[in-house]
């Protein structure tokens, strides 16, 4: 391997104290901070860390909303309002982004544009040009923003072009009988009333950024993601970490007064009930070869050249990375996947029910208060479940003490096991879960359940033998989206696995923390593999559901 | 004794301001057949479901045979209440046939019978041989009679029907008429039917409550 990055040596110097350390030993430590309170590290981080991290967390969020808000909208104007070559493909292929998570992409470019990378040595060796460095170092905030911007920008995108192509028809068609071009139409009518639609997509993508960790811990952009991961695991410091946390809590809900305050005028905008699909225009000629590029272009950026960058090392180390023992962290992924998946649309469902069976304010907050997870960053989440199971080992200390589990005083059983772990990732991801479930129940309508109610069905059977069997679909996708997000995640699983245990994502990060990039991309083409059968498949469960 | 008794009931829809019924009364007795009349927006759907218990008064009492089931302090849910109740939609159960959405409100009858009421319940609306048949197998008309035959298997004391005659053509719908005030009349089941047909209301009703404005007039 090349060290042509002397940004990521330092970075490593950086993790070296810590490295090494068990998370047992971390978790010993935040029982004893926990029980001391805040120490000296809170105002050596408060003076030299905070504000730089809040500074740059804000920047990477803002920026990364901008670019996206431009891109995802752009292209779902484009794919939603004109006919042009190849854009049938563009339509599907501008998802495919999700596949990688951003980490795995970060590490992917770095080493493709590093000194030794394929884009370096290609001009060198066959154009014989020498550039400089700077010109190629992508480890930066804006080589982050670039990052993010390329692959989050589908759930903008997503989310805009469903709400293009199925409320704006009548409004595009009056105002271009009404005598406006098309960059008029764009900007006067479309952007105006989407805005509630894509403020959605932006902040969940600022909700992404804000809890990353892979890519900014790689590129080494001290966040407060980061300044938490340092202070947890370099510190042992979690009551600092958690008043970082409580920073970065204010960003989130920053964010959510925000959206709420762009949704809220949703209602004065929709006034025609019902809405024509928009018809699609023919782009001939300069138009539609530039529209065709264009697309081409995000496509092979945001996809098609990691993949296959990604295949090509896979190649180089597969046969060294694939062993037994990658059959077995294949395995733990998929099982601490499978249980909390199981467990969140399970209490998705309940929570849906009750939500329905309650309504009013009670409704509202219940669903608001199960769905919030997926604001919350993971490494505040591991904060909160890691305090609550070390209380919870403290109060069944005398229960372990019987069944002469664990050792010492105060035995840590429940907080060093996997339960902690798949407790975390129901928290975060039972807002997938429960969004999929809701969407189902609206589509459906309440005319059924109530039907069955009149005929002398209670609450129970009408759900199991009218509701249940028509949400299949919405079930289906539900489960698969959550598992796929759980699959993908990674700072929950960095901070909360017990010791010795690997998932995909681990040991993608793993490898190319240790700047073994070639040997990462066999765990990230699994990722990405799962992640593309997973969009596969929610395709067939909507085409299912048509019918 | 009163299949309905209504007294003084208001009603205003969860989240919103405006008084959509206010302070009305009024009486459904065994075996009688009264059409509801009045123009949209007025109330008619909304009182259909205060009866059946899909919406709760926000004042005023409401008796089914007596007993009450919605009052300050009481609240009956629909499922125990033996109101059945033809939607304006039809909401037939997508996922099962025919017969399967007629069978299901029949959970109370003894298995052996259960076949038989189907059976019975497919030849009163004249589609015999459509017990296996899916909803969006069947045309409109179709689809209102299943609902139809779904709602009267259970023998309720009541039936509510939202504009149940909208999608006949006119002889089937003399047909269904005649047939429909047959049944009713041989169970002595009451009917509170809502139409805009006046036709509707000389052919088979006892009488027409009108309401129009918030109230009965
Ligand atoms: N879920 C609801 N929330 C708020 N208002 C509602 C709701 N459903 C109906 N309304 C309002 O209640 C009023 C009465 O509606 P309802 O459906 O009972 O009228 P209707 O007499 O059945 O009309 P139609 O003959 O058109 O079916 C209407 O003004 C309607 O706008
Ligand atoms: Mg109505």
């Amino acid at each position: 391997m090349g060290k042509g990055h002397p940004k990521a040596n330092e970075r490593l110097d950086d993790l070296q104290p810590y490295r090494g350390s068990s998370n047992f030993a971390a978790r010993f430590f935040i029982l004893v901070s926990l029980a001391q309170g805040p120490g000296e590290n809170w105002s050596h981080i408060k003076q030299y860390v905070l504000k730089d991290a809040v500074m740059q967390s804000a920047w990477l969020a803002l920026l990364t909303g901008l670019f996206t808000t431009g891109l995802g909208v752009g292209l779902a104007w484009l794919t939603a309002a004109y006919d042009f070559p190849l854009s049938r493909l563009f339509r599907w292929a501008f998802a495919l982004p999700l596949a990688i998570p951003p980490y795995i992409a970060a590490y992917t470019y770095s080493a493709m544009l590093g000194y030794t990378g394929v884009v370096q040595t290609t001009l060198r060796n066959t154009f014989g040009l020498q550039l400089s460095q700077g010109w190629f170092n992508i480890m930066s905030v804006q080589g982050a923003v670039f990052i993010f911007t390329m692959f989050l920008f589908p759930y903008v995108y997503l989310i805009a072009r469903a709400f293009l192509e199925s409320q704006t028809g009548a409004y595009v068609e009056n105002a271009r009988l009404l005598g406006r071009g098309p960059w008029s139409v764009f900007w006067l009518v479309v952007l105006p009333i989407s805005r509630p639609a894509i403020a959605g997509g932006v902040i969940l993508v600022c909700f992404e950024v804000l809890g990353d960790y892979g890519v900014v811990s790689y590129f080494g952009i001290s966040t407060i993601s980061t300044a938490i991961f340092k202070t947890w695991f370099g510190m042992y410091d979690i009551a600092s970490a958690s008043r970082l946390a409580a920073w970065l809590m204010i960003g989130v809900l920053g964010l959510f007064l925000l959206e709420r305050q762009l949704r809220r005028q949703r209602r004065y905008s929709a006034t025609s009930g019902k809405s024509r699909p928009l018809v699609r225009r023919r782009l001939r000629g300069a138009g539609g070869a530039a529209a065709c590029m264009f697309g081409a272009v995000v496509m092979l950026v945001s996809f098609v050249i990691p993949v296959a960058q990604l295949v090509v090392w896979a190649t180089w180390t597969a046969d060294e990375v694939w062993h037994e023992g990658f059959y077995r962290i294949i395995g733990d992924t998929v099982a601490v996947a499978i249980v909390p998946t199981a467990l969140t649309m399970v209490a998705a469902a309940i929570v849906a029910v009750s939500v329905r069976q309650f309504g009013g304010i009670f409704g509202y907050m219940l669903a608001k208060a199960v769905t919030a997870g997926y604001s919350i960053p993971g490494a505040i989440i591991a904060i909160g479940v890691l305090a609550v199971f070390i209380k919870l080992d403290g109060w069944l200390a005398p229960v372990y003490a019987a069944l002469s589990l664990g050792t010492g005083e105060a035995p840590l059983v429940l907080s060093l096991s996997i339960v902690m772990l798949v407790a975390a990732y129901v928290v975060r991801f039972m807002a997938t879960g429960y969004n999929a479930l809701e969407a189902g129940f609206e589509k459906i309508g309440p005319q059924y359940a109530e039907a069955s109610r009149l005929l002398g069905r209670g609450r129970t059977q009408t759900f199991l033998r009218v509701e249940l069997p028509l949400l299949k679909g919405a079930l289906l996708s539900g489960t698969v989206l959550t598992f796929v997000e759980i699959v993908k995640e990674l700072p929950l699983a960095l901070l909360l696995r017990p010791f010795n245990f690997q998932t995909l994502a681990t040991k993608t990060y793993q490898y190319a923390s240790d700047e073994r990039i070639h040997e990462a991309s066999v765990p990230a083409l699994c990722i990405v593999v799962v992640s593309l059968a997973s969009v596969y498949l929610l395709n067939r469960i909507e085409r299912g559901m048509e019918v | 004794m009163k299949v309905v008794e209504m007294h003084r009931v208001s009603f205003t829809y969860a989240g919103s301001s405006d008084l959509i019924l206010q302070d009305v009364s009024l009486d459904v007795g065994q075996g009688e057949i009264v059409g509801l009349l009045g123009p949209s927006g007025s109330g008619k759907s909304t009182l259909l479901r205060l009866i059946a218990g899909l919406e709760a008064p926000t004042a005023g009492r409401i008796a089914v045979c007596g007993k009450t089931v919605a009052d300050r302090t009481t609240f009956v849910p629909p499922e125990s209440r033996g109101i059945g109740m033809v939607f304006q939609d039809y909401a037939l159960f997508p996922h099962m046939t025919v017969a399967r959405n007629i069978e299901f409100g029949l959970h109370r009858i003894p298995r052996g019978e259960r076949k038989q009421r189907v059976r019975q319940m497919l030849e009163l609306v004249q589609l015999p041989e459509y017990g296996s048949r899916y909803p969006h197998e069947l045309s409109g008309g179709q689809q209102q009679r299943v609902a139809l035959a779904r709602a009267l298997a259970p023998k309720p004391s009541l039936l509510l029907m939202d504009e149940p005659f909208s999608n006949l053509d006119a002889a089937l719908k003399a047909d269904i008429r005649r047939e429909l005030r047959d049944i009713l009349r041989r169970a002595e089941m009451a009917c509170l039917f809502v139409t805009h047909d006046r036709e509707d209301v000389e052919a088979i009703c006892d009488r027409s409550i009108t309401i129009d404005a918030k109230v009965l007039v």
